[in-house]
Parts: C-alpha cells; structure tokens; sequence
C-alpha cells in the first residue's frame, strides 16, 4: 500500500545532497547550526551550505547563491527571512532540487490573509517543477539512518518507530524522550504549517516504509480532514498509528439549531475519527512515547491476564495493592494465582508477611536469600493464568537491604528471566531518592528490550493499548469477511 | 426536492426522511382546527398536536406540542390553545397551523443526527433521547460515511447501552433496526449536501423497529 509514495519521498527522507541557505561563517544563525550539525551527525552526501557571506563553515565553502552550487542538490533546507523565498524558488527551480524545507516562519501561523497568499505563490512556483515543500514554519526531516539530526544535533539511534508531527517542539521531544527511553527511530518529520507535503502525505510514506513498524503523530489540525481520515484508516490497516490530537480547542463555536450541532465539539469529533480509523488515540506526551515503546519492545499484544509482583524485598503491602487498583483501572486484569502457584509459593515464602494472591507480595523472600526471590518470580511467571508479569522494583528499598551489587544480581536475572520467558516481563520503577542508580537500572533493563515504565498506571495504560489494538484488529478483519 | 429555506417544518422533514427509507411516524399538516379534526379520525385516536411553523424551532417549550388527544373534542381545543399560545411566545412567527400525527406508543428513546464539522464534514450522532442527551451528554460520534460496523460501534460506544439491551425488564430496542437507521440517516446525509444540520429526537425503539417521532432538518 502506497508504495508509490516511496519513491516520491525518497530525497526527502534519503537525499543525496544538501543545500543549506541562510548559512554565514561568523554568525550562530539557523542555517551556520543546520550545517554543522549535519557535518557532525556525518551525513553521507555532500552538504552546500549558501549565503551571502562568503567564506567557510565546517571546512566548507559557502557558497553566495544557490545558483553557484557546484554539484546537483537534492533537498534544501531554508532559514532566511520571508520576503526571499519567492526568489530562493527560483534558484532551486532553476537547479532542479527535489524538496524544500522551509524553516522559515511567519505564514499563515502569524497572519491568516498575507501568509496564505505567500503560501500559495510558494506552492504555485513549486508544482511548476515538481518541488515538493515541506513547512513553512518546521524543522523537518529526522532520519538517523541516512544521519539526519535534528536541530542541535539531536540524533538518536535507527529504530522501527516513524512519527509526524506538526510542532517541530513535540518533534524534538519525541526525539530526545526516544533517546533516553530506548524508543529509536527509523524516521521522522516536523511539517509545520504543510502546505504541499502534509500529515496525509508523511503517513503514507511511513505505511509503506519498509523500516517502519509503529507510527506515532502529533496533530493540531488538518486543511483536509476527509484525506486525513482516509489515509488514517488505510495506515492503521497495516501499521499500528498512534496520535495524540493536541490543541483542544471548541471549534464547534457556530451557533447549532440542533442539538446534535451543539454536543458536536471539536475534540469529540477528533476522538471520532480517530475511533472509526482504527488508530489509536492517546492524550499527552508520555502516553505517547510510552505506546510507542511498548509497541516497539513487545511487538504484539499476548494478552491482559497480568501477574503484579512487588515488595521485592519490603515495600510492598499497600503498594502492591495500589498497583492491582492501577491495573485494573486501566483495563488490566489481574487474576488470582493457580492454586498449585500458591501452594508452591506458601512452602517457599511461608505464609505469614507474604500475599500469595495477586498482586503478590514476595517481601518474605529477604530472610531467604536472592535465590529464593528469584524462585518465586519464576514461579509466578510461569503460572498459566498470565500472560504478562509486572514487577514493581522500588530502589529505595532494595538499594539499603541488598546494596549495589545485589541489584545488579536482581536485575541481571529479569534480564535473563525475559530472554527465556515467552511472557513478556515488565518493570515499573518509580522515582524517589536514589534517582542516579534508578536512572542506571532503567538504561540496563531498556538496552535488554525489558520496557521500563516509572507507574503502573503508564505501563497498564500502555499494555492495555497494545492489547486492543491487536483485538480490534481481529474483530476487523472478521467483520470485513461477515459485510 | 428540499426547499431553499432553512428550517424545515416536522411535515417537510419527515416527507424527505421517508423517501429516503428512513421510519418516521408520519405527520400531516391541518390548516385550520376543522382539517385538524379530520386528519385525526382519519388517523385514528389518540394523536398528537404540533405547531406547523419555520420560525419556531423549541416547540413544546412554547406550548406548541399536545399529546395523547384521545377524541375530537380535544383535538379541536388543542388547536386552539397550540394557536394562541405561539401567538403570544412568538407575535411575528409565521404559522401554517399545526401537524397531526398519531400518538406512538412509548419505546426507548434514542436520538440520531447530523452535523458538520469545519475539518471532516457531516458527522453523526447516537444517544439516548430525551434529558440524557442534554444532562450527561451520553453521545457517541462517526463520520459519515457510516458503514455497518462503525454504527454497530457507535450504539455500544454509550455508557447507556444497557438501557437499550432492556434493563431490569424493560422492553428492548432492536439493534439492528437502529443500525440500519444510522447507515440510512448517512446515506441520506450523503446524497442532500445542502443539508446542515437535523436531528431525529426522539426515535422510538421498540423490539422489533424504531421510528422517528419528531425530526428537524436545517439547511445551509
């Protein structure tokens, strides 16, 4: 599906070469940064920084006009005022450039009439050549595969996840929120304003991208919903699409004489939309970095049957049982345990001090040593009542009873207990005041692909979201044969 | 075809409804208190009074509306109080008399209907009727087109599902009769570009059919 817009996207994601215009040798301007960054990410092609300068940056000439570019440039990437960029067309026209991203800003963001006009003579130039535009008002690509940064340097890891997102903010944050979670990227785009290449065009691109196996998006808003909504509905076909809808205005101001014009909000329809496409919708930043990474760590859903395991070594009490309420809140079931499980669990902890049901409590374990901790995990995750384990590890606890290197020890057999599971294993570990060793443990536990959350509510959340969009998607494919 | 007006009354709104397929209690309009009369032994009693006017769009909040009218005489005193009353609330309404219909026996009352959305165009509603709509907002949304599936969704997308499925010995609403209401309402949305916005409120769902009591279209 959409194979086509692959290769009609390709110099945008994969150039060969780069212009940079509005880039100076002395001045920290946009384009001197963009240039650097590049050079610094190493990006395989060549790399054309212009301005009217002259001079180096980067070991590299800058070029005064577009036009005196030696070589052939694929895509551009544009940071100089409003007024010049008719003219900059021009040049790029007369070079044959594939794609234009316009960092520039003060469209039709800042004024409706004068912006769209300019937006429109931007497009009218454009399609005379087929230049594809990417913006105004947005930092574009991110491709860490053909290295490709974000501003500042920002480049993380090549991954499976693809986002779109019209604020170049939430880009760099998805970006950078993906670098310390282990969430990497196969591509990504800040399209701003999308006058030419829009959301429907991007998500398209990332359906058939080959490298791409869970899209994630930020939106604010559409020039055209029908597209979008059927664009949406053919991704989330054949790609998990999860979209955090930001901005939520009350469009729905119009004066309604019905009462269906009157409950119809913007936001509702959103929500609609989203429903009846198939993507997933999710509210806010962590949610969506957290879907992502559950996407990308687990793959498929297996099942919302969760075994809790807390009070690793004390601590668990309460605690435990606000992380089955966490749960079961969000969707989650927690069954009890088989009584075969129980049983094994009672000779091996006793009964006193320990809850053997589910949540469990296997604080009895620190008067018995690591290995019994680790037997009685074991025994939980291999209860056929579950499908999934969850195990809240509270630092702050277990860094007094069990120090350093028994964390260590305690983490190494989750790691080893994940690879030998078929279940998937999933930690929680919530912030307190051992935060640098917590920060240790998380990075250890995310580079062996054990997805860590720091609530029960996010990784519920994020579990139960996985799981339905796998159920759905059955329910669809059998609702299709049935119509 | 529909009128360039923009309010349609209940009669025109319900002619288009049910050429487009869509069950409605048929209403028809009376002129005058002596068509009133008639149209209502003609229909059988008990039937139901409504003010026949473009004007006027909250219709029994102006005394406009007068149910289970169980002979002529009654008939005929409604018509005179439906009258007067819209009179009095709205002195410049133009007021073509008033709709006789027969009164449907009482069913769960649901509500279907159609806006436009500035981003994605007509979209559909489906709630349960009456205060449920208006207080708690209990509604759920698709964009229309609506297929089968999305209306079947839709209906067990609201926290009132229950109600529908028939709680605590209540009479059932037939689902599939309101899913395939839904997939018409769209269709018919789909087909008349010039409407803007309608409700049918209330649809009566009985175990085996529902039908729209009352409707409204808007146009553009």
């Amino acid at each position: 599906m959409f194979e086509e817009k692959l290769k009609e996207l390709e110099p945008v994601f994969y150039p060969k070469s780069i212009a940079v215009v509005g880039a100076s040798a002395a001045s920290k301007k946009a384009g001197s940064l963009w240039v650097r960054d590049l050079r610094s990410a190493g990006f395989p092609g060549p790399i054309y920084p212009v301005g009217s300068s002259g001079g180096r940056i980067a070991d590299l000439e800058i070029f005064p006009n577009l036009r005196l570019v030696s070589g052939e440039i694929d895509y551009v990437i544009v940071a100089i005022p409003r007024q010049s960029v008719l003219e900059l067309l021009d040049d790029c026209t007369a070079k044959n450039v594939k794609a234009v991203q316009f960092f520039t800003a003060g469209f039709s963001e800042v004024d409706i009439q004068q912006g769209r006009k300019l937006e429109e003579q931007m497009l009218e130039k454009a399609r005379q050549k087929h230049i594809r535009i990417i913006g105004p008002n947005c930092i574009g690509v991110y491709c860490p595969e053909h290295k490709i940064p974000f501003p500042l340097g920002i480049l993380g890891e090549s991954g499976t996840a693809g986002f779109v997102s019209q604020s170049g903010g939430i880009a760099t944050k998805l970006v950078t929120t993906g670098i310390a979670r282990h969430i990497n990227y196969s591509k990504g785009v800040s399209f701003g304003n999308g006058i030419d290449l829009d959301a429907s065009d991007f998500l398209q691109y990332l359906a058939a991208d080959p490298k791409t196996k869970v899209i994630g998006a930020y939106l604010e808003g559409t020039r055209d919903g029908t597209r979008l909504f059927n664009t949406m509905k053919e991704v989330a076909r054949v790609k998990p699409l999860v979209v955090w809808k930001g901005g939520r205005t009350e469009a729905g101001a119009q004066a309604a004489l019905s009462h269906t014009g009157s409950l119809a909000s913007s936001e509702a329809i959103w929500s609609a939309m989203l429903k009846q496409a198939g993507a997933i919708e999710v509210h806010g930043l962590e949610e969506l970095t957290d879907t992502l990474l559950i996407f990308q760590q687990l793959g498929h859903g297996q099942g919302t049957s969760a075994a809790i395991i807390g009070g690793l070594a004390d601590g668990g009490g309460g605690n435990s049982v606000a992380a089955g309420d966490a749960c079961m809140e969000n969707g989650l079931e927690v069954p009890p345990l088989s009584i075969e499980t129980k049983q094994k669990l009672s000779e091996l902890l006793g009964e006193v001090g320990s809850i053997l049901r589910n949540p469990v409590d296997v604080s009895q374990a620190q008067f018995r040593g690591l290995a019994a901790l680790f037997q009685a995990i074991d025994l939980v995750a291999r209860d056929t009542v579950i499908n999934i384990v969850l195990i809240q590890e509270d630092i702050d606890i277990l860094l007094p009873i069990y120090a350093g290197k028994g964390l260590e020890e305690i983490n190494a057999f989750f790691i080893e207990l994940g690879s030998r599971q078929n279940k998937p294993i999933i930690v929680v570990l919530p912030p307190g005041s051992a935060e640098p060793e917590r920060l240790q443990i998380e990075q250890k536990l995310l580079s062996a692909s054990i997805p860590v959350f720091c609530s029960m509510e996010r990784a519920a959340k994020a579990i139960y979201r996985l799981n339905q969009y796998y159920s759905g998607r059955r329910l669809n494919k059998a609702n299709y044969k049935k119509l | 075809m529909i009128k360039s007006q923009n309010l349609l009354t209940e009669v025109e709104s319900k002619e288009l409804l049910k050429k487009a397929g869509i069950p409605i209690v048929e209403a028809k309009l009376a002129r005058s208190k002596k068509e009133a009369v008639s149209l209502s032994k003609e229909m059988g009693f008990p039937v139901v009074l409504k003010i026949s006017s473009p004007n006027v769009i909250h219709k029994s909040d102006s005394g406009g509306v007068k149910l289970g009218l169980a002979n002529a005489t009654q008939v005929g005193k409604a018509y005179n109080k439906i009258i007067s009353s819209i009179k009095k609330t709205y002195p410049k309404a133009e007021i073509q008399g008033v709709s006789v219909q027969p009164m449907a026996p009482p069913g769960v009352e649901v509500i279907v209907g159609m806006s436009k959305d500035p981003q994605f165009g007509p979209v559909l509603m489906f709630g349960l009727g009456g205060i449920l709509v208006e207080v708690l907002k209990d509604v759920s949304f698709r964009i229309v087109p609506v297929t089968e599936r999305d209306a079947r969704e839709m209906i067990r997308e609201i926290k009132g599902y229950p109600i529908l499925e028939g709680y605590r010995g209540q009479k059932p609403a037939s689902i599939p009769a309101l899913e395939k209401l839904i997939v018409k309402v769209s269709q018919f949305v789909e087909k008349n570009p010039q409407i803007k916005e309608l409700d049918l409120n209330p649809i009566f769902a009985y175990p085996d059919k529902a039908v729209a009591v009352d409707a409204r279209i808007i146009l553009e």
